[in-house]
């Protein structure tokens, strides 16, 4: 203490024997004596000063003040600048502690220097005066000019009295107005400032009181920003903020502005404690509410800087002094601004995502921060985006990896369909098996809830990874591997690297592609069954359906009500076991299965049989219930055709083998009239061989052949392999004749390919049958010839025993033949008949479906007429048929230009 | 103390003359070297800085009048 003191003693001699100025001449004890009151004086100052508490003791207040002055005094920042690089080195020195007192020792010391107006009494006398005056030195400090004692000085006559009265009558000429006006600005800056801060002052002492006073208002802001009621500024109902009606318009228009902020806050507030809304919008909630804490940590600090320029404030001062306390309610709206348009997004925010949910709310978002122009806008959406997208891409990475769709409240793109309501859409039209459903239908891509910031090919893309993952794990029994995979390769998927997203759901999509596809053919064996399907439902194996229908034929001529499926089994394990079919996998065997359509009264075996492959789940998924009623379709028809070749070439066997026995006659019609038939007979072969090629191997082979190309390829997926199952089988059907497609628009159900190739084959029966008759009759005419030969023979030589005659002779007694003769004789004429007229019936047929295949789209299907028509054998015979005068005006008119 | 440190100290007090120094010619403050070396002691310690300001405008004041006196009797 005794040092310090000591070393102040120390300090003050030495200052004053600086400072003291000498006297020359001066007496040495005259001397000695002033600089004795000089030290007497400094000593009691500074002791008196001792006691009292430093003012703040905060280095940056000293300097802030210091800046401050430097900037009041110079024109140009420069030495603010230096000052600020000159305190940021003092600081970085740690050798002395005050170092806030010597600079704000320095600021007392030169703030005042320029203006110091003399002192009259001599300090030495009064010493009491100045530690008063100095009480309070921060206000006194920032003295500007003109402010306090000065005002009505000379400073404000001059730059005052006149700018006032230039102001007026300049008003009335422009050019002057302007020319004056560019005088003031071209005033030099220290003048300009000098006016400003006149005029500032001025207005200060015309500040007209107001009540509430400012400071009040300034007081209750920070509540009223944080939505809370106050004395002066309460909230009357929760949007809106009553104001004290005794405020002047300009207050109030400040008011008005902080007020906004205040009922978005609250608006806002209220909005993040509601609770509906789901994933998305709980995120959004929380979003907003990180927000609106920042906000809060805003007015925080605001009321920091409002408290301490309130403690500060002298009273006396006019306006209670807030001018000077760098806290006024304008500035409150100016630090306040940014706040509130980050308030202002907010709730048009929250205001517009309670008619949204989901991938909706990401866009409405994302449309903020991709295509507002404000690039502030843009920023804040895209923070907000960043929280908001979290659960978005939880629930994305659980379905890319894991297949398993966990979105509590309907957000996700991708939504499980209702079993209930997809059992109603299949009610309404096609009815999919167990595995389609999953594949099909268990899940649907929402295009609205597709969020702008992944594209729609994307969204596709996601759909499908998820679907599949989905359908290996349940429709194809293998969660192991999806376990495994997610294990491997699930990743953390955020906002914002939309590159590395991408590329991860490519990769995802590939593997789980691959997967997929790798089961359906090795698992499940997808392949093996569309050719087992291709073999046997197609006819595509030659023996087996031979053998098949050669053991069926005698079975299937009875009526439909006498078929057995016992019996039809058998035939079909036969017919397994005799053809190649036996070296078929088991596995596509055992599906294999003969059975008896729905049967109506009149229908023979024939109509009824039907060959069946027994598709399971999830093979189902690519051969479906309609793909399987397809293939039944092609194969009644096909076995039409091959049931029609059957008949026909027994019945041209039967006739070929009677021709060199029992079918020699000399009656020259009757030879005729065989060859006739004979003739037909082989035009029929010929249309039904042609068709059968046709249907085999133009259209089933090329089909199938696509068919392997399109699933064979790269990146196949199951979807793919849908598409081009189901090309495939409209292909077949649509060549193969079946399609439903009308070549006219008369609406006549003839025209169909199926009816007309219906009815050409119930022809080829029909004659079949005729020609049956007209060989038992040939028989029945060759016996009778034959016995009357015998008889002839046994009339001429009785010895000669029945050794020639045949069994049928035999069995025919000679009584019956000779009364039944006339009754054969007489059936001739009319089979005779019944077969021209057949076969008259047949070529018109054949001509029409000639002439409706010859202006068909398809390649294919104009070549099947021509191949059956190569050496143009119908065209002649064509024009001869009388047909209703509609159509053959139109086909004659068609088919005119192709022949010239 | 060791002198190495010493010297140290020495340095950084130039340092910081030198700095409060600079500060002091931007703010007009009308002191040399010397004065404001012994100022800076003074303060740290612990004077009151005001009241310090106060004493050396006062005896600056009272400086600048004694030499007005002087000049007068002398013309």
């Amino acid at each position: 203490m005794s040092s310090q003191e000591a070393r102040i003693n120390k300090g003050i001699n030495g200052l004053v024997q600086k400072l003291l100025v000498a006297i020359p001449g001066e007496d040495p004890d005259a001397t000695h004596e002033r600089r004795n009151n000089a030290v007497e004086f400094a000593r009691e100052l500074l002791e008196s000063n001792a006691r009292e508490p430093a003012i703040v003791a905060d280095v940056n207040q000293a300097s802030d003040l210091i800046k401050k002055r430097l900037i009041q005094t110079n024109p140009s920042p420069e030495k603010a600048l230096r000052f600020t690089n000159l305190y940021s080195r003092l600081l970085s020195i740690p050798a002395i502690n005050q170092k806030w007192a010597v600079l704000y020792f320095l600021y007392q010391l030169g703030g005042d220097q320029p203006r110091t107006t003399p002192v009259l009494t001599s300090p030495f006398k009064s010493p009491v005066k100045n530690p008063r005056e100095s009480r309070n030195p921060e206000f006194r400090a920032p003295r500007s000019p003109g402010y306090g004692s000065q005002v009505d000085g000379r400073p404000f006559e001059e730059a005052f009295a006149p700018g006032g009265l230039k102001k007026l009558p300049a008003r009335e000429g422009g050019q002057r107005d302007r020319k004056e006006e560019e005088q003031t600005f071209a005033k030099t800056p220290a003048s300009q400032r000098e006016d400003l801060a006149l005029k500032t002052a001025l207005l200060a002492e015309n500040y007209v009181e107001i009540n509430p006073p400012e400071t009040a208002l300034l007081r209750d802001l920070p509540f009223t920003l944080q939505g809370l009621s106050s004395t002066n500024l309460p909230f009357s109902s929760s949007a809106t903020l009553k104001l004290p009606p005794s405020l002047p318009v300009p207050i109030i228009s400040i008011l008005h502005t902080l007020a906004e902020p205040s009922l978005l806050y609250r608006g806002l507030s209220e909005f993040v404690k509601t609770a509906d809304g789901g994933l998305l919008g709980q995120s959004l909630r929380a979003a907003i509410s990180g927000e609106l804490r920042s906000y809060l940590g805003l007015v925080a600090t605001l009321e920091g800087q409002i408290r301490r320029a309130l403690s500060s404030l002298d009273e006396n001062q006019p306006r209670g002094g807030i001018g000077k306390a760098g806290v006024t309610l304008k500035r409150c709206v100016v630090w306040t601004r940014e706040a509130t348009m980050g308030l202002r997004l907010m709730s048009l925010i929250s205001e517009e995502s309670k008619s949204k949910r989901g991938g909706q709310l990401i866009s409405l978002i994302h449309g903020f921060s991709s295509s507002h122009g404000d690039p502030m806008v843009g920023a804040f959406a895209e923070r907000l985006l960043t929280h908001v997208t979290r659960p978005f891409y939880d629930m994305l990475r659980q379905w890319i990896y894991d297949g398993e769709l966990s979105d509590p409240y309907y957000e996700f793109f991708v939504s499980e369909q209702d079993p209930n309501v997809v059992s109603n859409e299949a009610q309404d039209g096609r009815s999919r098996g167990a595995a389609s459903s999953v594949w099909e239908a268990k899940y649907k891509l929402d295009e609205d809830m597709v969020p702008s910031i992944i594209t729609q090919d994307f969204a596709q893309k996601v759909f499908l990874i998820g679907k599949s993952l989905n359908f290996i794990r349940y429709g194809c029994g293998d969660s192991q591997w999806v376990e495994d995979y997610s294990k491997g390769a699930s990743k953390e998927l955020r906002y914002g690297d939309t590159a590395t997203l991408e590329t991860w759901i490519d990769e995802a999509y590939k593997t789980t592609m691959a997967r997929l596809i790798h089961l359906m053919s090795e698992k499940f064996h997808l392949f093996d069954h569309l050719k087992a399907l291709k073999n046997y439902i197609l006819l595509g194996q030659g023996d087996f359906i031979a053998l098949l229908m050669e053991s069926l034929s005698s079975n299937l001529d009875r009526p439909a009500g006498a078929q057995y499926r016992h019996t039809l089994t058998a035939q079909l394990e036969h017919a397994i076991r005799g053809s190649n079919a036996q070296y078929d996998s088991p596995e596509v065997l055992r599906r294999l299965d003969a059975r008896m359509l729905q049967l109506s009264h009149g229908d023979i075996g024939w109509d009824c049989f039907t060959l069946e492959y027994k598709i399971d789940a999830p093979v189902d998924v690519v051969v479906t219930e309609w793909g399987n009623r397809q293939y039944l379709k092609v194969f009644n028809f096909l076995w039409r055709i091959k049931r029609v070749e059957f008949a026909i070439s027994t019945t041209w066997r039967k006739c070929m083998t009677g021709a060199r026995g029992v079918l020699q006659g000399e009656d020259a019609n009757v030879a005729q009239t065989w060859k006739l038939t004979r003739g037909v007979l082989a035009e029929m072969i010929h249309f039904i061989g042609q068709l059968q090629y046709y249907i085999l191997f133009e259209v089933i082979e090329s089909s199938w052949d696509e068919l392997q190309t399109a699933i064979h390829k790269e990146g196949c997926t199951l979807d793919d392999l849908i598409k081009a199952h189901t090309k495939y089988l409209n292909a077949i059907t649509h060549k193969g004749l079946l399609g439903a497609k009308k070549k006219t628009s008369s609406g006549d159900d003839d025209n169909t390919f199926m009816v007309q190739l219906g009815e050409i084959l119930r022809l080829m029966l029909s004659y079949r049958d005729a020609v049956d008759g007209l060989y038992s009759w040939s028989v029945s005419d060759f016996t009778v010839r034959q016995g009357i030969s015998v008889r002839a023979d046994r009339h001429d030589d009785d010895d000669l025993s029945t050794n020639a005659t045949s069994r049928r002779g035999e069995s025919s007694l000679p009584e019956s033949i000779l009364a039944s003769d006339d009754s054969i004789t007489d059936e001739f004429p009319v089979l005779q008949e019944r077969l021209q007229s057949l076969g008259g019936h047949f070529k018109q047929r054949v001509c029409i479906l000639l002439g409706d295949l010859a202006y068909q789209q398809d390649v294919d299907m104009r070549f099947l007429g021509v191949v059956m028509n190569f050496n143009d054998v119908y065209q002649l015979s064509r024009r001869k048929v009388a047909r209703p005068a509609g159509r053959s005006e139109q086909s004659r008119t068609s088919k005119d230009p192709s022949r010239p | 103390m060791p002198p190495a440190e010493s010297s140290k100290d020495i340095q950084q007090v130039r340092q910081i003359i030198d700095v409060f120094h600079e500060i002091s010619t931007l703010l007009n403050a009308n002191l040399d070297r010397h004065t404001l070396s012994i100022c800076i002691s003074l303060i740290e310690n612990g004077v009151n800085p005001e009241a310090l300001a106060t004493v050396i405008k006062e005896l600056k004041r009272d400086g600048e009048e004694t030499m007005r006196q002087v000049e007068q009797n002398e013309g």
